[in-house]
């Protein structure tokens, strides 16, 4: 079973009933010939980038649903039929668009696992590899947060170490 | 002498998988003023994704999202 979107103008002059009442319709019509709706996605009224049938703006409809090959040429038969319509496209995903969700439902599943406690322990051990470097390059007295600083200001570590207090603790951590 | 400038496919350089014909700002960068597709020897697109990004914009054109042709008056 492939994946469609169809996608529908409808004319913006229409109450907002009817809208309702097309939507429902077309939807009807995918699930009563075994599909599945899987998301309608409503854009709203927007303005069109050229006239059709003398109208400047359209309300767009898009339902993503997933179904037998049949479904279109049922959809399109009743878009030809209803004038309220201005143009429908239904088009199948291709394996890039496939492809492209496989990839953000992965990332969302990272994102999902990668919570808080990951990131601490993550930094921690940012922070001890940069440890020892900086006790051996800067002399001493030297925070892994200031590195950056004290690497380019060698000639007074001192200075930056006063600057920030916590540093120091830090840095006599280092040392034992 | 002319300088050649190194073009670079920008769907590859962003990860881009999926050319969205839904995302008409993205496709309006690869079109002429007067809403022409640009060539690829000019956009730097590689083959690849100058095919896809063809349907992209011809999708975008039949639901007026974008103009098949779109004249500026001078």
């Amino acid at each position: 079973m492939a994946i469609y979107e169809t996608i529908f103008i409808l004319d913006s002059l229409i109450p907002p009933k009817d809208i309702e009442t097309t939507i429902q319709k077309y939807s009807a019509i995918i699930t009563e010939n075994g599909g599945k709706i899987r998301e309608v996605d409503k854009w709203g009224k927007r303005r069109l980038a050229y006239e059709i049938q003398k109208k400047q703006y359209g309300f767009y409809v898009a339902i993503e649903f997933e179904g037998p090959g049949t479904i279109p040429r049922l959809l399109e038969a009743d878009y030809n039929y209803n004038d309220k319509v201005l143009r429908f496209l239904t088009y199948r995903y291709d394996k890039n668009k496939l492809k492209s969700m496989a990839m953000d439902q992965d990332k969302a599943k990272a994102k999902k696992a990668e919570s808080e406690p990951v990131k601490e322990s993550v930094e921690k051990t940012v922070v001890e590899e940069k440890a020892p470097e900086v006790s051996e390059e800067v002399v001493k007295d030297d925070a892994p947060v200031v590195e950056d600083e004290a690497v380019e200001s060698t000639e007074k570590p001192e200075e930056v170490a006063e600057e920030n207090p916590d540093t120091e603790e830090a840095g006599e951590e280092e040392k034992s | 002498m002319k300088v050649k400038r190194k073009r670079t496919c920008y769907f590859e350089e962003n990860g881009i998988v999926y050319i969205d014909f839904k995302d008409e700002k993205l496709l309006r960068r690869f079109l002429t003023e007067q809403g022409k597709i640009i060539p690829r020897h000019i956009s730097g697109t590689s083959a690849k994704y100058q095919r896809q990004l063809a349907t992209a914009v011809k999708r975008a054109r039949h639901l007026a999202l974008l103009p098949y042709v779109a004249d500026f008056t001078r």
